[in-house]
C-alpha cells in the first residue's frame, strides 16, 4: 500500500451504495487495539436513535458525540486501571513485607521446593521421597534442612531463592483476589493492614505520587473530550431549536394555506 | 512609531535569522510539513477533494443556490480536515500500542546510561547484576504502557489537538452560516 493510501481511513471501507451514516461522515470508527467494534456500533445506534438526526449535519454531530463520549470512557477506564494497577503493586509490596511464613506461605514454599527436589533427585530417591523431604524442610525439621541445603548448594541455590518467590507468589495472589473482592482475601488483608496501622487508602496515597503526572495528563484528556462532547450537544440543541422554529414556521404556513383551502368551499356553500 | 535605528536593527536581526544552518537541521525542517501533511489544504489531494465534494453534495441536497453550495463545501472541507486530524492521532496511538516492544525514548536513554556506567566500572567478563538485567529488559505493560505512550507523544498530540480545535471551529461557524442562509 502506498503512503498516500494510508492517509485515507476510508480507502478500504464499504462501497458508497451501502455506506452507513457513521461511515459517511466519520469514516471507519477509530478504535484502538483491544476496543470492541460491536460495542461502539451499538453505542452509536443508541445515541443516533435518541438524537434522531434530521440531516447529514446532525449525523456529523452524532458521530462526534459518540466518538468523544467513547474517548471519555477510554480515558476514564485508563485512569482507573492505572490507579488500580499501581494500588495492587503497592499492596503486593506491603504483603511481601508483612506475610508470615508459618501462617501464610509455608505451603507455597513446600510446593516450590518439592518441584526443585523432584527435578534434582539423588540416586535411589523417588518423587514421593522428594515431597516428604520438602514437607519436613517446610516444617523446619533440622535434618531435613541440612539435606535440602546440601542439594540446593549443588545447584547453586539457597533456601532464600525459594522462600522469596514463594512469598511474592502468595502476595500477588492475595492482591489479585483482593481486587476481585474475594471475601477471604479482603478479611486477611484488612487484618494485616490494621495490624500495621494502615488502610488501603493510605497505601494508595503512598503509591500514587509517582503516577500523578500520568493521571493529570489523563484528566486533561478527559476534560478536553467532555468539553468537546458538550459543545457538540449544544450545537445539536441549537440546530434542533432552529430547525423546530423553521418547522413551526412551515407548519404555520401550511396551516395558513389549509385555512385558505377550507374557506373556499365554505364560502362557496354560503354563497350558494 | 518605530524609529530608524530600531528598523535597521530589526532588519539586521532578520538577515541573521535564516533558519536552520546545519545540513541535519535543514533536512529536519524540510520534513516538518510532511510529517502528517495536515497543513496542506484538502484540495491538494485528489482523494480528499473527492470526499469533500461528495460530502458537500450530501449536505446541499437538491436545488440550492450558489451561496448554499459554497457554505456546504466549507462544512465538508472542515469535516474532512477533522477526519484527517483524528486519523493522524489514531495512527500515532495505535502504532505505539500495537508495538509489543514499545519502550519510551526517555527510558531507553536511562537504560543506555546505566549500561554504560556499569560496563565502565566492571570488565566485560563480569555478568551484570540481576536487578540491572531486569531493569534493562523491562518494558511498560497494560495501562502503564498506554500512559507512557501518552506522555511520550504529548507534544505530537498537542499539535494535532490544535489542528482539531481549528477544524472544529471552522466547521461550527460554517454550519451556523449554512443554517442561517437556509432560513433566509
Amino acid at each position: 500500500m502506498s503512503k498516500r493510501a494510508g492517509l485515507h481511513p476510508n480507502a478500504n471501507s464499504k462501497t458508497k451504495s451501502n455506506i452507513s451514516p457513521l461511515a459517511k461522515v466519520q469514516g471507519l470508527p477509530l478504535l484502538l487495539p483491544g476496543e470492541d467494534d460491536d460495542a461502539y456500533h451499538e453505542f452509536f445506534s443508541r445515541v443516533r436513535t435518541a438524537v434522531n438526526p434530521v440531516d447529514i449535519i446532525d449525523e456529523m454531530f452524532v458521530a462526534d458525540v459518540v466518538s468523544l463520549e467513547w474517548e471519555v470512557l477510554r480515558w476514564r477506564r485508563l485512569k482507573s486501571n492505572l490507579m488500580q494497577t499501581r494500588g495492587l503493586e503497592a499492596l503486593g509490596q506491603f504483603l511481601r513485607a508483612h506475610l508470615d511464613y508459618y501462617v501464610h506461605y509455608q505451603k507455597y514454599f513446600e510446593q516450590d521446593l518439592a518441584e526443585i527436589l523432584q527435578d534434582n533427585l539423588a540416586e535411589g530417591q523417588t518423587e514421593i521421597d522428594a515431597q516428604a523431604l520438602a514437607h519436613k524442610c517446610a516444617r523446619d525439621e533440622p535434618d531435613a534442612d541440612d539435606k535440602v541445603n546440601q542439594i540446593l548448594a549443588g545447584i547453586n541455590l539457597d533456601m532464600d531463592d525459594i522462600l522469596e518467590p514463594a512469598r511474592a507468589r502468595k502476595a500477588e495472589e492475595l492482591a489479585h483476589d483482593y481486587a476481585q473482592r474475594k471475601l477471604g482475601a479482603i478479611k486477611l488483608i484488612d487484618k494485616l493492614l490494621a495490624e500495621a496501622g494502615l488502610s488501603i487508602d493510605t497505601l494508595m496515597v503512598r503509591a500514587l505520587p509517582g503516577e500523578l503526572d500520568k493521571i493529570e495528563r489523563i484528566d486533561r484528556l478527559i476534560t478536553v473530550a467532555e468539553t468537546r462532547r458538550n459543545a457538540m450537544l449544544r450545537e445539536i440543541d441549537r440546530r434542533h431549536a432552529v430547525l423546530s422554529e423553521a418547522l413551526r414556521r412551515q407548519v404555520q404556513e401550511v396551516e395558513g394555506e389549509f385555512e385558505v383551502v377550507e374557506k373556499t368551499p365554505a364560502a362557496t356553500k354560503s354563497a350558494a | 512609531m518605530t524609529g530608524d535605528r530600531k528598523i535597521r536593527a530589526n532588519r539586521a536581526n532578520a538577515q541573521a535569522s535564516t533558519g536552520p544552518k546545519t545540513e541535519r537541521g535543514r533536512s529536519h525542517a524540510a520534513r516538518n510539513a510532511l510529517r502528517h501533511a495536515l497543513s496542506r489544504p484538502v484540495y491538494s489531494d485528489p482523494v480528499w477533494s473527492e470526499e469533500v465534494e461528495a460530502l458537500a453534495r450530501e449536505i446541499i441536497g437538491a436545488g440550492t443556490n450558489a451561496e448554499i453550495q459554497e457554505l456546504a463545501r466549507r462544512i465538508a472541507e472542515a469535516q474532512i480536515d477533522l477526519r484527517r486530524v483524528r486519523y493522524a492521532r489514531h495512527q500515532i496511538l495505535s502504532q505505539a500500542l500495537s508495538d509489543p516492544d514499545y519502550v519510551s525514548e526517555t527510558m531507553l536513554g536511562k537504560k543506555a546510561a546505566l549500561a554504560i556506567r556499569i560496563l565502565r566500572r566492571s570488565d566485560l567478563d563480569t555478568p551484570m547484576p540481576d536487578e540491572v538485567m531486569e531493569f534493562l529488559s523491562s518494558k511498560p505493560e497494560g495501562p502503564n504502557k498506554f500512559a507512557t505512550i501518552l506522555a511520550d507523544k504529548a507534544r505530537q498530540l498537542l499539535a494535532l489537538d490544535r489542528y482539531e480545535r481549528r477544524a472544529q471551529s471552522r466547521r461550527k461557524f460554517a454550519i451556523r452560516a449554512f443554517d442561517a442562509a437556509g432560513r433566509r
